[in-house]
């Protein structure tokens, strides 16, 4: 319970820190106030999980902002090539992906991932955890999506433990 | 240094302008509401996030400033997209050249068993 909230009470300092930008120590003092009263205000729900699996989740973390990157810049180039293409070459449609994950914060995650990803948008979430995708290009994204949705879901249970 | 620094922010810019005037392109060529969010809620993103760091490389903003804003904007984006979109399909606007829609079968159907792909 400590750690949930102190892990929640370092994030918020952090950001404090990073919009300031100001290492003065009355703007210290009153960076730590104001994470505290929010860190009391707003009590953290899920559990911190043991410090040793720490490291496997920060390597997760970064394996998986990179993924996302990669994935966004390659679908973003993607999508100006259909904008630009005179014929217009788009296939939409809605495709049902199983998100795999039996945990709210995980498939939330996945819905996050997927429709940051230009060219893929989650329209809905069922009480299965299926996601409904619209897609620029379906043929392309139905073969695809699942895998990407597979390496997510095992990268995300390392990342949330 | 700044001259390296100054060459990156030059092309950021030149690459962020071009992508924010393919979303606006993107919003006039294509067919329907679903579509257009593609193009102006995600491309759209990716040049404001790159003019985001050419502001922090070129002005006194701050790298950990731009780095909050460029957060901020990547987990507010997505849900905005998926509440007009979602908000759309609830309202039964139509998708235009749609090769298919696994959620109608779900919105339709008092015992909803969606097609499932993978």
């Amino acid at each position: 319970m400590v750690m949930a909230f102190l892990r929640t009470f370092v994030v918020l300092f952090g950001v404090y820190l990073a919009i300031t930008g100001n290492l003065e120590p009355a703007n210290l003092i009153l960076g730590l106030i104001v994470a505290a009263i929010i860190t009391v205000l707003v009590p953290p729900r899920s559990r911190a999980g043991s410090l040793s699996r720490l490291p496997g989740a920060l390597w997760g973390l970064i394996r998986y902002l990179v993924i996302l990157a990669v994935d966004i810049i390659t679908n973003g180039i993607n999508v100006a090539r259909i904008v630009l293409d005179p014929a217009l070459p788009i296939r939409p449609g809605i495709i049902a992906i199983p998100s795999g994950c039996h945990n709210e914060v995980a498939t939330a995650l996945s819905a996050h991932a997927i429709s940051v990803t230009p060219g893929e948008l989650v329209m809905g979430i069922d009480e299965q955890f299926t996601l409904y995708v619209h897609c620029l290009d379906v043929t392309h994204a139905a073969e695809y999506s699942a895998q990407a949705q597979a390496m997510r879901r095992e990268l995300l249970s390392k990342i949330l433990y | 240094m700044n001259l390296v620094l100054e060459l990156f922010a030059i092309a950021v810019v030149i690459i962020g302008t071009a992508f924010s005037v393919i979303g606006v392109l993107g919003f006039m060529r294509l067919p329907d509401v679903y579509t257009r969010l593609h193009a102006t809620g995600k491309v759209s993103i990716f040049g404001v996030v790159l003019l985001l760091l050419a502001t922090v490389a070129l002005t006194p903003l701050g790298f950990a400033k731009g780095l909050v804003l460029i957060v901020l904007l990547v987990l507010g984006g997505p849900a905005t997209s998926h509440a007009l979109g979602s908000a759309a399909h609830r309202l039964g606007i139509p998708l235009r050249q749609a090769l298919r829609d696994d959620l109608q079968a779900l919105e339709s159907s008092d015992h909803p068993e969606p097609q499932r792909v993978g």
